[in-house]
């Protein structure tokens, strides 16, 4: 036994039954389980376990959004000397970021933490790693510029009412940390949208890329009324615009969706069929636009890929395999209906310029309409081979 | 070697695509070794799920190979019997008085109970119902179970097709092709009889490579080939392929080494309790085929130096029993694994790169390719992890070699929905068909119990 094994196990005396500290003995189940796997034995058949735990999936989903993480706190920071007319060191923008972001992340985990802890407590089950992961997405798809107490009020709503209601991770029906989202969203709007959210100096407003196609109306142009705002194919690609934290560079998620698709944590079937909805739904809108139809009708397809917060959510929210489809041609559906409706609400909505997060919600509610049908189809042709298989032996 | 050609092409091949072989270490050598007659062998009502067991014997009653111990509460033609000659020396329950074993001390005589024998030319022109009385009366029934449910056959119901399980794909199982090797006469009179049983069609499944006479020669049967990753070697599987079970239906199956028994029975009138247990896992020394008897000590069968904190399983890792050093080979169970304990805790585990840690996913580093010894794992009863609720819910559908939504089953069956469970097909599984979705879930989710639960709330409630 290690020194650290044996202070932790000497620790342990305070949370046993009967002790003061014993409601919160989930809280010292999860750091030791964090430090040293649990040890425990298997009972029954099957008497091996696969190694992996739910701990390891959900640091791989974290460790995927590190790329984001590090662009973000880069980005945000860039915005910020950019906006301040100031040199563009990398020092700097790194310093700047990391003074923006971390308190967020900090506060999103402290109050996501409190609740998960507090339900743990309360229920009497383990602390679920699942937190980990919608920590960090909840202070990704924050605006830089919000205020800290919103994100503690709104993670707090996402987990409660989003997740632990509903018997916590595993039984939830929308994606926590966009539930955090959207009710901040339709709750502090001033913050959530318009013009000065993006860029984390006071009173700076420069739009979204989304924004100023929204903004264009009938009869414009989409590539060149972006590039007069200074969006480029490239730079919203690499992540060099304002926006959500984590949300802005393509490239960065794509690192995060490889290491997801090569370790198998993400269902590739999921983000391809966004992709496709997407791709297709600009598709069917560029080809049929005319010269009176919206500005976004005439934006390539392939740019709405980069744009906003498509990557982000696609890779590393409507992945999420509890609130989504849980058949194969379910996760397809269910992609492909996210990706139109992104195209649909950013196109058709001037409400919302950004769609995906709507969208992703929406389809959550949806996941287990889509689900009963492909799992009536499933049964329907199970029974015709049994039922061709009864037809063969009354030949016989 | 033309005629082993010829018949290799006559065998229908199934390939299995779905499941996953686990590279355990410790494979038992192609090598059969006559165990001695153990001291004392045992009789585990357990073991025969279906039944409910009245013991017929006390303490001290001498008995025969062939007397019977236990009776079926509900049918008393349904016995089940001793495995050797000498004394009833303990009948042992456990909570709420339920009967575990039933203990023999041999006297190393072997004699026999004798029973009605015929001439090998005979046993096609049986009647059924006097092969079926004959099986009850020398205790042999209960080597041939039925689906659904996976219990022993109730003697009165026709099968509509019987299947021979001559193939296993579990972790170190044996090789039934082997240990067939040299008993082709008896396995040939055995299926015989069994074709006595059914009005359609008795299927022996095999391994695709299966090179034994007894499975090359065998007649009138249908022999398949199952190629393909585990679970390609489950009864289940099987009966999937060929001739899927539904409402109202009913198939018998049985092990390829008791329709040998069967065989025995007929032709030399006597239960023949002999069994062949492979001796596998990383904690077995010497790892051979053992030629034992039913029911026999796992201290017997094993050599050298034993260590109490080993874990000594009756059967597979996916779908044994944990019996432990002084426990006895279960009755059905062919094998015999002798596992390392594990569960050291480990700093920060979730975070190690892990090259030698085994697993389905690809997120350790183990899932690299490897070569020869390396490819196989030495694996331990470390659960790995807390029990969660299920969140991948992908993973389960690629371990299951039968047409069924496996996360959809389980939550009609943990919410109730029985009838929903049915049309999802739940009849047609057995809790064994799932193991490798238990190995594989992070959530640690006992898949098989809740599939066990769900037939048996089936059974009981109609």
């Amino acid at each position: 036994m290690t020194f650290l094994e044996r202070k932790i196990k000497n620790l342990g005396r305070h949370f046993s039954a009967g002790k003061p500290l014993a409601k919160f003995y989930p809280v010292y189940e999860a750091l030791d389980t964090f430090c040293f796997t649990p040890g425990t034995r298997t009972s029954k058949a099957p008497f091996v376990r696969d190694a992996i735990d739910l701990k390891r999936v959900m640091t791989f989903v974290v460790l995927g959004l590190m790329p984001c993480l590090a662009m973000g706190i880069y980005n945000t920071g860039y915005q910020v000397l950019l906006a301040r007319g100031e040199a563009l060191r990398f020092g700097a923008c790194v310093w700047q970021g990391l003074f923006k972001v971390f308190p967020v992340i900090l506060v999103a985990y402290a109050a996501g933490g409190f609740w998960e802890v507090l339900f743990a407590a309360v229920r009497k089950h383990e602390i679920s790693e699942g937190f980990l992961v919608t920590g960090l997405l909840c202070a990704l798809i924050m605006p830089p510029t919000v205020p800290l107490w919103q994100v503690a009020v709104g993670i707090s709503f996402g987990v409660v009412i989003g997740k632990e209601i509903f018997g916590g991770t595993g039984y939830n029906i929308f994606n926590p940390a966009l539930v955090s989202r959207a009710f901040l969203f339709f709750a502090y709007p001033a913050q959530f949208s318009g013009d000065q959210a993006w860029v984390a100096v006071d009173g700076f407003s420069r739009a979204t890329p989304l924004a100023v196609l929204s903004a264009a109306g009938h009869g414009g142009q989409a590539v060149p009324a972006l590039q007069e705002a200074g969006y480029s194919f490239s730079n919203m690609f690499w992540g060099f615009i304002p926006g959500s934290i984590g949300e802005t560079s393509t490239f960065a998620c794509l690192l995060g969706m490889g290491f997801l698709l090569v370790t198998g944590v993400a269902n590739w079937r999921v983000i391809a069929g966004c992709g496709l909805g997407l791709l297709g739904t600009g598709t069917l809108l560029f080809f049929s636009r005319g010269p009176e139809s919206l500005a976004f009708f005439s934006l390539p397809p392939h740019w709405h890929l980069v744009m906003g917060g498509f990557a982000f959510g696609s890779i590393f929210m409507a992945t999420d395999p509890v609130s989504s489809c849980a058949t194969n041609s379910g996760r397809w559906i269910f992609g492909l209906l996210v990706g139109t409706l992104v195209v649909l609400i950013r196109v058709f909505n001037p409400a919302y310029p950004e769609g995906v997060m709507l969208a992703i919600i929406f389809m959550n509610a949806f996941a287990p309409l889509v689900d009963h049908y492909v799992v009536e189809r499933h049964i329907r042709k199970r029974s015709a081979r049994l039922a061709a298989f009864r037809g063969e032996a009354g030949c016989r | 070697m033309i005629a082993v050609f010829f018949a290799g092409l006559r065998m229908n091949i199934i390939q299995i695509n779905k499941g996953r072989d686990i590279p355990l270490s410790g494979a038992a050598e192609r090598k059969k070794v006559l165990c001695a007659l153990p001291p004392v062998v045992a009789v585990q009502p357990p073991d025969f799920y279906g039944l409910r067991l009245i013991p017929v014997v006390k303490p001290g009653d001498s008995v025969q190979v062939g007397s019977p111990l236990l009776e079926h509460k509900d049918d008393r033609r349904v016995k089940i019997v001793s495995p050797a000659s000498g004394a009833v020396a303990d009948i042992i329950r456990g909570d709420k008085r339920a009967l575990l074993a039933i203990t023999v001390r041999c006297d190393g005589k072997q004699s026999a109970l004798s029973f009605p024998k015929t001439p090998a030319a005979e046993v096609k022109h049986l009647a059924p119902d006097a092969v079926i009385g004959q099986m009850l009366s020398a205790g042999v029934w209960p080597c041939v179970r039925q689906r659904p449910f996976a219990k022993i056959a109730e003697p009165g119901s026709r099968p509509k097709s019987i299947f021979v399980q001559a193939h296993m794909t579990d972790p170190l199982s044996p090789d039934l092709d082997f240990v067939l090797e040299g008993q082709e006469a008896r396995f040939h009179a055995g299926l015989e009889i069994l074709k006595r049983l059914t009005p359609g069609t008795v299927f022996v499944c095999c391994p695709p490579s299966a090179r034994s006479r007894a499975i090359q020669e065998a007649s009138g049967v249908s022999v398949v080939g199952f190629a393909g990753p585990h679970p390609a070697g489950n009864v289940s599987t099987f009966i999937h392929h060929l001739d899927p079970v539904q409402k109202g239906d009913v198939v018998w199956y049985i092990g390829a080494e008791d329709v040998c028994r069967i065989a025995d029975l007929f032709l030399e009138g006597r239960f023949n309790p002999r069994r062949t247990v492979a001796v596998t896992g990383e904690g077995a020394l010497s790892r051979v085929y053992g030629q034992t008897v039913l029911g026999a000590p796992i201290r017997h069968l094993l050599t050298g130096a034993l260590l109490e904190s080993s874990r000594y399983i009756s059967g597979s890792v996916l779908r044994g029993t944990d019996v432990g050093l002084d426990g006895y080979v279960c009755f059905y169970d062919q094998q015999v694994t002798v596992l390392p304990l594990g569960g050291k805790r480990e700093f920060l585990g979730w975070l190690r790169p892990g090259w030698n840690k085994y697993s389905f996913s690809r997120t350790f580093l183990s899932s690299l390719p490897r070569r020869g010894t390396e490819a196989l794992f030495s694996l331990d009863t470390d659960r790995h992890g807390g029990q969660r609720a299920i969140v991948l819910n992908h993973l389960y559908d690629g371990y299951v070699a039968l047409d069924v939504l496996t996360y959809f089953l389980v939550r009609a069956i943990v919410s109730g929905d029985l009838e929903e469970a049915q049309r999802l097909g739940l009849l047609e599984c057995a809790d064994e068909d799932f193991a490798l979705c238990a190995f594989a879930c992070p959530s640690k989710f006992d898949v098989g119990g809740v599939i066990r639960e769900g037939l048996k709330l089936i059974e009981t409630e109609g």
